[in-house]
């Protein structure tokens, strides 16, 4: 059994993936702050048995079977579901991101990856005790 | 790597304002461009426009710089009868540029690329604490 296998580590990933693409989303949205018409989006929340679930399934995805191929990616694709949130303020121009509220979204977003990560770093540790290396 | 691909649309992003930048500059440093002949059109406020596109490469819709549109408003008329470029009632059209409302776009063009700069800090020091993994 591979060490990546383990069920604290294989969630632990999940949950970085997730961080990971909350912050794309959330790039996009800083970046068009200025776009007309556009409306700020977000993932939705990471629920236990979704994550569980995430940890044991593999994903099925379309493989290019010549290099000259463009990869099939129609609409952005995620393995997250994006939900637009409800936005309270529109303006004129049919743009909706709050550029405050991104920023709160970015800091809390690297904060909880800071904590997945450090808990998989106490996790190593841990096997490395039970191997008696330290 | 998706962290590269934040980085990169935070990157559209900075290039997108600071084309939005460069438009305002233009405009503010119009703004008391006289036409060069008698009656003739003085410098024309422009507008800087934006696009948001789908990025396949990235899977995101970045953003990029629209054509450069002109501003309509009439044309802000002294009259100077001594003035070279004035017409036959006297009158020297003035540019259309308010550098009331170009102050204002600026700080907003700052606002959004400060925002962008943010995201990108974010971002690497992500990429950092994943690194630090390796270091455990």
């Amino acid at each position: 059994m591979a060490i990546a296998d383990l069920p604290i580590f294989s969630m632990l990933r999940t949950r970085m993936a997730w961080h990971q693409e909350r912050q794309r989303v959330l790039a996009e949205n800083v970046a068009n702050a200025d776009s007309a018409q556009y409306r700020p989006r977000d993932l939705a929340p990471l629920k236990f048995d979704q994550a569980l679930a995430a940890s044991q399934t593999s994903q099925v995805s379309l493989t290019r079977t010549e290099g000259a191929h463009i990869s099939a990616v129609g609409a952005p694709a995620t393995k997250f579901a994006t939900q637009s949130n409800g936005s309270h303020e529109v303006r004129p121009t049919g743009n909706a991101v709050s550029l405050e509220d991104e920023m709160m979204k970015v800091a809390s977003n690297q904060m909880d990856f800071q904590a997945a990560t450090a808990l998989y770093t106490r996790s190593l540790a841990l096997i490395k005790t039970a191997l008696g290396k330290r | 790597m998706d962290f590269l691909k934040s980085m990169a649309i935070a990157a559209s992003g900075l290039r997108a304002q600071a084309g939005r930048m460069r438009v305002i500059a233009e405009n503010i440093a119009n703004a008391d461009s006289t036409p060069a002949k008698a009656g003739a059109d003085p410098y024309r406020r422009k507008i800087m426009t934006f696009r948001s596109e789908l990025d396949r490469d990235l899977e995101a819709r970045t953003v990029a710089l629209g054509k450069v549109r002109t501003d309509s408003t009439d044309f802000r008329l002294k009259y100077e009868p001594g003035h070279p470029a004035a017409d036959a009632t006297g009158n020297v059209k003035y540019p259309n540029v308010n550098p009331l409302v170009e102050m204002t776009d600026m700080r907003e063009a700052q606002r959004s690329y400060e925002a962008n700069i943010n995201i990108i800090g974010a971002t690497r020091r992500m990429i950092q604490r994943t690194i630090d993994i390796l270091k455990a």
